[in-house]
């Protein structure tokens, strides 16, 4: 075999060496969809190229036949790999399956193997003989019916691909319409050539199709740098930008709109981006005279913005960025539009919960502040300045125990460390401070540590001004202390008057009755009744002692009832024992009665109890002639008992019964010198029965007698079960 | 046979003189008008009653009742406690045998003390 190159095939590697380039520069951006085939289209265009410049430096039939049916090995995959390319690049991928390509490569198949087999059927190539034309040996060929069949099928394949891709650029946005026209005459050019050459158009024999692929390298070389064809694919912008929530305009160097993606046009209430193509954004926001003014000159900008009026407005982040080529100068502009309304209304309603509680806490007559780790304050609110009469400046970054007088740092200061180390959440301490003007001013506050995550960063204080309560407080201690004393003292007279008034009564109760009993010999009728009557002026006197004292107990509130238990029934029978010989004397008849329903046992002062008993059965005999004196013990309701005393004497006139419980009062009219007395009974009883929580009512008639009732609270103790 | 002793521990004169005379049919009587010397007459001497004043001089009444009730000697001692004071009296009905509030009536002494030196 024989070759011979000649200069005239230089435009063939022109081409080869493009399409080479671009396969070998494409193969690395394989992952992007439609750039595999692409660059594997490029290869096949390689290695066609190749193919027939070999043919055509041939200089025997048999090389150059052998070249030819190389060559239609590129020929046979150029179709389906544009095909391929085609599917890809308008994004349909998905199309492209295992089975669909095998059936695509089948006539392909065919056709190789017809080439291959060619001397025996001359199916494809009726005939093949070298002819000269200018200087050159050409192979010519007679083409066959399986080549046109074959010439069909390419034809076809690369038709329906220029087709997709056709309509897939008059659909996309007009930044890629330039990337159609060098995409056409890629295609086209090659396919013009090819029909010449089939058809036989030019009186001529060299193929021009490899020739037409330098078009076909340049044209698409050119897409692929100056339009940057693959970098993005229009598909991945679809996908992309279309879907986008945020909205994008691309403006070009005049500012005038050339993309505007779905996000975009729904914001700016526009149907379709055909409506907005060419148009300035001053034509779009007509509305919004002062957003076009003030983005007009702007190069970058990062801004929140306001569309809409009303319940309709909307916040949107509004990012500008200016695209410059490598001379500075512009070439358009990028414009994103984020709505952020969400976000804004969460930070307004942020803001203005905090402007709320802000407020709360500015308006608040409590002291409110706040202090960091050091215990530097670093908030008070205006309470706590109007209590000191500091001004703000004073008391921010000031210590906390510089607000506390001297004396008191050191225990305030040991309270909040204490707080500090336990991490007790909350205390409560008071402590005087020392306002602008020196006064003492009292702090009760409630201190709270402040937490980040797990770390105490600082505490809050919320204190009242409690200088007011604090010296309530002390004025009251005093007063108490004084009334305490005052007690102390009547105490202590009471006492000392008690001894002194019974001291020598005991003398003179001592010596009358040795005299009566005759002690100091035999006295005569009227000496006996003197010293009898000694005595019971003493007995009077006693009584008297032993009542006023009683009184002046109660009024000075000394009297200290005892809690001990005691038996119901041994009280009643204590307190009339006494009594029956009195009774008796007046013949008068002492009945006695115990509910059954009550506890055999109560709690209470046992002593005071027989003392009211005996009093007021002492009362009942005094203004009783004849009939009876009733003394029962009951169970009104499950809570209460009662004692009732129940004479049938004198009455008590109805005037009366309002002051008979008042001291020193008495009804005049009944009493008599025997049953004399200061008054004082009553009063006592009912003071006594109202110490024990209890209260006591009379009802009485006169000419029929008196009932006196007490009704007490059941004290059963503890031990009792209820 | 001899009288049981009684002491008779009251600082008023004329009390003292009543009470003498009204138990010293039943007892043997030696009277003290202030706390110290009953006490020291008490360290010596084994009285079936002692009849006290809870106001005296020098010791306290209570201070010599709990001095009785403390020594294991003087465990078959009764005890009368005479006072002026209400609340005082209240106070040691448990410790002392008999607690009776002035005035005090001699026959009702008389009557409480001689049962009191048979048990």
């Amino acid at each position: 075999m024989n070759y011979q190159f000649t200069w005239n095939m230089l435009p063939l590697l022109m081409a080869v060496i493009i399409s080479g380039t671009l396969s070998w520069f494409t193969w690395r951006y394989r992952r992007t969809p439609g750039v595999m085939p692409f660059a594997i289209l490029m290869l096949i265009l390689f290695q066609w190229g190749l193919s027939y410049i070999f043919e055509l430096a041939g200089t025997d039939l048999a090389s150059k036949l052998f070249w030819a049916k190389f060559m239609f090995v590129g020929v046979v995959s150029t179709p389906v790999a544009w095909l391929i390319f085609a599917l890809e690049y308008t994004g349909r991928t998905a199309w492209i399956t295992r089975s669909r390509f095998l059936l695509l490569s089948g006539l392909p198949l065919i056709t190789i193997s017809l080439i291959l087999t060619n001397d025996a059927h001359h199916l494809f190539w009726t005939s093949a003989s070298l002819a000269r034309e200018g200087g050159f040996l050409f192979l010519n060929t007679g083409n066959g019916p399986w080549f046109w069949v074959h010439a069909a099928y390419t034809y076809s394949l690369i038709m329906i691909g220029l087709v997709m891709i056709v309509r897939a650029l008059l659909r996309w946005p007009p930044q890629y319409r330039g990337q159609m026209v060098w995409i056409l005459l890629a295609t086209l050019t090659p396919l013009i050539a090819n029909a010449i050459t089939i058809f036989k158009i030019l009186p001529i024999l060299v193929d021009l199709t490899p020739f037409a692929f330098t078009v076909t390298g340049v044209g698409m070389g050119y897409a692929l740098f100056r339009h940057r064809l693959l970098d993005i694919a229009p598909l991945a912008r679809d996908v992309v930008i279309d879907g986008m929530k945020d909205g994008m305009i691309v403006l070009d160097g005049n500012r005038r709109i050339v993309d505007i993606n779905p996000a975009a046009q729904n914001l700016l209430r526009i149907s379709g981006y055909e409506q907005a193509l060419g148009k300035s954004m001053a034509d779009l926001l007509n509305a919004r005279p002062d957003l076009i003014e003030r983005y007009r000159d702007i190069d970058e900008a990062n801004d929140e913005i306001t569309l809409g009026q009303g319940a309709a407005q909307r916040w949107y982040e509004l990012n500008l960025t200016t695209l410059r080529d490598e001379n500075k100068s512009m070439i358009g502009q990028v414009i994103t539009i984020r709505d952020i309304t969400q976000r804004k209304q969460t930070e307004v309603l942020l803001q203005e919960n905090e402007a709320r509680f802000r407020q709360i806490v500015e308006d608040a007559n409590d002291l409110i502040y706040r202090a960091d780790l050091n215990g530097r304050i670093v908030y008070a609110n205006p309470a706590v300045l109007r209590a000191l009469g500091y001004e703000e400046q004073d008391v921010l970054g000031k210590h906390y125990l510089d607000i506390a007088t001297p004396e008191m740092r050191h225990k305030t200061k040991r309270a909040y460390e204490h707080q500090f180390i336990s991490r007790t959440p909350s205390t409560y301490h008071e402590f005087p401070a020392l306002a602008a003007d020196g006064r003492e001013i009292w702090f009760g506050q409630n201190v709270q540590l402040i937490y980040e995550g797990d770390k105490i960063v600082g505490f809050q204080a919320l204190a009242r001004d409690i200088t007011a309560i604090k010296q309530a407080q002390e004025a009251l201690r005093i007063a108490r202390d004084q009334a305490l004393e005052a007690s102390r003292v009547k105490s202590q007279l009471l006492s000392k008057v008690s001894h002194e008034l019974r001291t020598p009564l005991g003398g003179i109760l001592g010596y009358a009755e040795l005299l009566r009993d005759h002690t100091f010999g035999e006295l005569n009728a009227g000496q006996s009744k003197a010293a009898v009557e000694i005595i019971e002026s003493v007995n009077y006197l006693t009584n008297m002692v032993n009542e006023l004292l009683d009184e002046a107990q109660i009024q000075a509130s000394t009297t200290i009832l005892q809690e001990t238990p005691f038996s119901t029934s041994a009280l009643m029978q204590q307190s009339t024992s006494g009594m029956e010989i009195l009774a008796h004397k007046k013949g008068i008849q002492l009945n006695t009665s115990l509910d059954p329903n009550l506890p055999p046992e109560l709690v209470g002062d046992e002593r005071r109890l027989r003392q009211i008993i005996i009093n007021l059965i002492g009362n009942a005999l005094k203004f009783t002639r004849e009939g009876t004196v009733s003394v029962r013990f009951l169970r009104p309701t499950s809570e209460h008992w009662e004692i009732q005393v129940q004479d049938t004497g004198l009455g008590i006139p109805k005037e009366a019964q309002s002051y008979i419980f008042e001291p020193f009062r008495q009804v005049n009219s009944s009493v008599t010198r025997d049953n004399r007395g200061i008054g004082l009974g009553l009063s006592i009883t009912k003071q006594l029965v109202e110490l024990m929580g209890g209260r006591i009512a009379l009802e009485s008639e006169i000419g029929k007698g008196s009932t006196f009732t007490i009704l007490l609270p059941m004290n059963k103790g503890t031990g009792e079960k209820p | 046979m001899t009288k049981p002793l009684a002491l008779i521990i009251e600082d008023d004169p004329q009390l003292n003189t009543i009470m003498s005379i009204t138990l010293q049919a039943d007892f043997e009587i030696e009277t003290y008008a202030d706390g110290s010397s009953g006490l020291e007459r008490l360290k010596h001497s084994n009285p079936k009653v002692v009849v006290l004043d809870l106001n005296l001089p020098g010791i306290p009444g209570r201070e010599i009742l709990q001095h009785i009730r403390a020594d294991e000697r003087l465990a078959k001692t009764r005890i009368i406690i005479t006072t002026a004071d209400e609340r005082q009296a209240e106070t040691l009905t448990d410790a002392a045998d008999i607690v009776l509030l002035k005035p005090v009536s001699p026959a009702q002494l008389r009557e409480l003390a001689s049962r009191l030196k048979l048990i």
